[in-house]
């Protein structure tokens, strides 16, 4: 009996200590059935933009229905439409969507609104919020810039979107181009890690139609570098955060005053204009999406893109250079000592006139929380962590191109969203016609900071919230 | 006294033979249509008036700052400047389409092979929605890779390392030319079917008289066609001030503010900015000056050209 008693006791040991790693798991799923059980069989309207990583995430939003009984219509839109359409519907006051995905920087003008409703309430309410939620293992520089304002959180953080360095590796790695650079520019090819090595690297790719690449007779033009460059889009930002921030330029202080014609930014702009050169003429038409189409079609050797549409390229059968590809941190400045790099944190919040709050709430959480996102990792085989544990998941360790990942993590170790300033529409709007304008030649670097700095003046002198 | 011969006009005998109980039907068979005009026309037309008084920002419509918003608009160089490419589309783009227009009806009306076919194809450009145009002259005129960039210009390197589109130089040229493919056919099929309507009398009796075909043109075809062109020209005048969808999708206004036109700032001031009550300033401006500038067409139209 004493025995049969030591049997029950050891398995029971046993199987505590084997069920232990889902109790938690068992708990979270129970926090949100409970939280949302007054809410059974409401609607939310959920606005979000379509890309790679938004699709994914559709295919578990039912789970979350199935969970709650929360019912989500979950609308997917284009880039600008979620804009156009978001905002609208939040500054009207008609609350038609309950939540609507904003990029970062349209927080400063649509907190200036009052179109979003601070969460502070929400989270200090504990039969919605989950303890278990575990924000400290968000990627902590991007949420803490984008979900917070002084001491009101408006949101968690839903994507990480971030800049890249991108590159061929049959080019760099070919015998008789790594030669031909070496003679050239006395330092080995390789990817670059700084502005002046992808500028070289640019300069050496550019070549005619009919002159060799790769030891193959090309049969159109090819060139050294792609960036965005239409008016609009995120061509100023890429300009500021990854070449002017990293020059040593601004485009305000801590105070928010403008102070973009420095010396610095005077610097970072004759680089920008430089790698224009070596551009396709077509530059500034290409938007975001024409970036990654351009490397993924093999016209150029380079370029700075947006991770999660690499994702979308760099695939069997979407482009015949896929696997060819080599990625990296965004290169610097030679010698600089801090780094910055273009990210956009993005976030989804509650319309302040939604009718739905509470449980719109609830899904922001559920949308948050580790399990759904290691399932968005696990299901898109990769993606863009919001949380640092996500790192280690196998999707992202077991990656084919590992440098795609290890790029991705410097830029959010770095990644900052946007200072929230209400008039950054029109900021954005001027500053990415004088990115366009210096990309040309039609301005000088020094004309370009003057002029920019002009033009930021003439919208605001303290242009933070 | 009206004498027996002379017709009475039909719409006198309308109202004569309308019982007076029932002179208020033909009002109420116009008022559908008058009351939507008033709703999707005249009302939001008054509220644009408020708004350009009032500070509206985010949608959010706030004090009365009387002509605030016109002071900064008139202020500020781009606004100018929106004018000024605007201008330099229209006055080059409606006169060019206005003359290929009338060539081409003239030909027409020569009674040319293919007629029947030719007068369908005509009308395609104009029928096509501008998303479409644009996204056409995308295709066609993209840097590098466009049909035409790639053919024509590339080939023939012509304006070599430059896309149209993104050249601040010849971005405008390049609407400019797209609008011409989509509204000479117009103007051609519109000036065609004025010259198809005009009497065949004058001609005969100058033919008679011994006038060449230059005389018959200036002196019986130009002045009896003169109120068409000049409904049609003042038509498309204000349509071409006004371009908006293709300027839109193939530049946004861009490389810089080089193709931004006042509808396209307007766009960007509503719907980027926020900024309402600016927004509404600047369309009461254009529409004013249309408005003075249409007043005084009208007037040397009806005077001198014997038009309306």
């Amino acid at each position: 009996m004493k025995r049969l008693h030591r049997c029950f006791a050891a398995a029971l040991a046993a199987s505590t200590v084997l069920l232990a790693p889902l109790a938690p798991a068992r708990a979270q799923d129970s926090f949100y059935a409970e939280a949302a059980k007054p809410y059974k069989g409401t609607t939310i309207r959920v606005l979000d933009e379509i890309t790679p990583l938004q699709e994914t995430l559709s295919k578990i939003i039912p789970e979350f229905e199935k969970e709650t009984g929360i019912k989500v219509e979950w609308e997917l839109l284009n880039h600008f439409e979620v804009i156009n359409k978001g905002q609208a519907d939040m500054l009207s006051g008609r609350g038609y969507y309950d939540a609507i995905m904003l990029h970062g920087f349209q927080l400063g003008p649509m907190i200036s609104a009052g179109a979003i409703m601070p969460l502070n309430d929400l989270v200090a309410n504990p039969k919605l919020s989950n303890p278990n939620l575990g924000t400290s293992d968000f990627i902590q520089n991007p949420f803490k810039t984008a979900a917070f304002v002084g001491d009101k959180q408006y949101s968690f953080i839903n994507w990480n979107y971030n800049q890249i360095y991108w590159t061929r590796a049959d080019l760099l790695g070919n015998a008789d181009e790594k030669a031909a650079f070496k003679a050239k520019y006395g330092y080995d090819l390789a990817p670059a890690e700084t502005m002046e090595q992808m500028r070289d690297i640019a300069q050496f790719f550019t070549r005619k139609k009919g002159e060799k690449l790769a030891g193959k007779p090309l049969e159109s033009d090819f060139y050294g570098i792609v960036l965005e460059g239409i008016k609009g889009g995120s061509t100023f930002p890429t300009l500021w955060n990854n070449f002017v921030k990293n020059y040593g330029g601004n485009l305000i202080d801590a105070e928010g005053r403008p102070t973009f014609d420095t010396p610095e930014t005077v610097a970072a702009l004759k680089m920008w204009r430089e790698l224009w050169t070596y551009a396709p003429p077509g530059i500034a038409e290409y938007s975001l999406v024409d970036v990654p189409t351009v490397m993924g079609n093999g016209i150029a050797a380079q370029s700075i893109a947006w991770s999660d549409f690499v994702l979308g390229v760099d695939k069997k059968g979407v482009s015949p250079y896929a696997g060819q590809f080599v990625y990296g941190p965004i290169p610097i400045k030679a010698g600089s000592k801090e780094r910055f790099a273009e990210a956009e944190p993005s976030v989804t919040v509650i319309s302040a006139a939604s009718k739905n709050p509470e449980p719109t709430f609830i899904f922001l959480q559920w949308l948050a929380d580790r399990k759904q996102q290691d399932k968005l990792i696990a299901l898109g085989e990769g993606g863009v962590p919001i949380r640092e544990s996500s790192w280690a998941l196998p999707a992202i360790t077991g990656a084919a191109n590992k440098t795609l990942y290890t790029a991705m993590k410097s830029t959010l170790d770095v990644a900052e969203a946007k200072p929230k300033m209400p008039k950054f529409y029109e900021i954005y709007d001027v500053m990415s016609g004088i990115a366009q304008e210096v990309g040309l030649g039609k301005l000088s670097p020094e004309e370009g900071a003057k002029k920019g700095q002009a033009e930021l003046l003439k919208l605001c002198t303290k242009c933070l919230l | 006294m009206a004498s027996a011969s002379e017709p009475i006009p039909a719409a006198d005998t309308a109202a004569k033979m309308l019982p007076r109980e029932r002179s208020w039907y033909p009002y109420l068979l116009i008022a559908p249509s008058m009351l939507m005009l008033v709703v999707v026309s005249l009302i939001p037309f008054l509220y644009t008036i408020y708004l350009s008084f009032h500070a509206a920002k985010f949608g959010r419509v706030t004090d009365f700052i009387g002509f605030d918003n016109y002071a900064v608009l008139l202020a500020d160089a781009r606004f100018w400047n929106s004018i000024s490419i605007a201008a330099t589309f229209v006055f080059i783009a409606v006169p060019i389409e206005f003359m290929l227009g009338l060539i081409g009806a003239l030909v027409l009306n020569q009674n040319v092979r293919g007629r029947s076919i030719l007068i369908p194809l005509l009308f395609m450009p104009a029928m096509m929605a501008p998303i479409v145009v644009g996204l056409l002259w995308k295709i066609m005129l993209a840097g590098s890779w466009g049909f035409l960039s790639y053919n024509v210009l590339e080939r023939f390197d012509i304006l070599p390392g430059t896309s149209v589109f993104a050249s601040p130089d010849y971005a405008l040229y390049a609407l400019i030319f797209v609008d011409i493919w989509q509204w000479t056919p117009f103007m051609m099929l519109a000036f065609f079917a004025g010259l198809q309507a005009l009497p065949l009398g004058p001609y005969r009796a100058a033919a008679v008289d011994g006038a060449n075909s230059l005389q018959m043109f200036t002196h019986i075809t130009l002045p009896m066609m003169t109120p068409l062109l000049a409904v049609i020209g003042l038509l498309r005048f204000i349509d071409a001030f006004k371009v908006f969808d293709t300027i839109y999708i193939l530049t946004g206004g861009g490389p810089g503010t080089s193709t931004e036109t006042p509808s396209i700032l307007a766009n960007k001031m509503t719907f980027e900015f926020w900024n309402i009550g600016e927004a509404s300033a600047l369309a009461v401006l254009v529409w004013i000056a249309f408005f003075a500038f249409c007043s005084v067409f009208y007037q040397i139209a009806k005077k001198r050209l014997n038009a309306f």
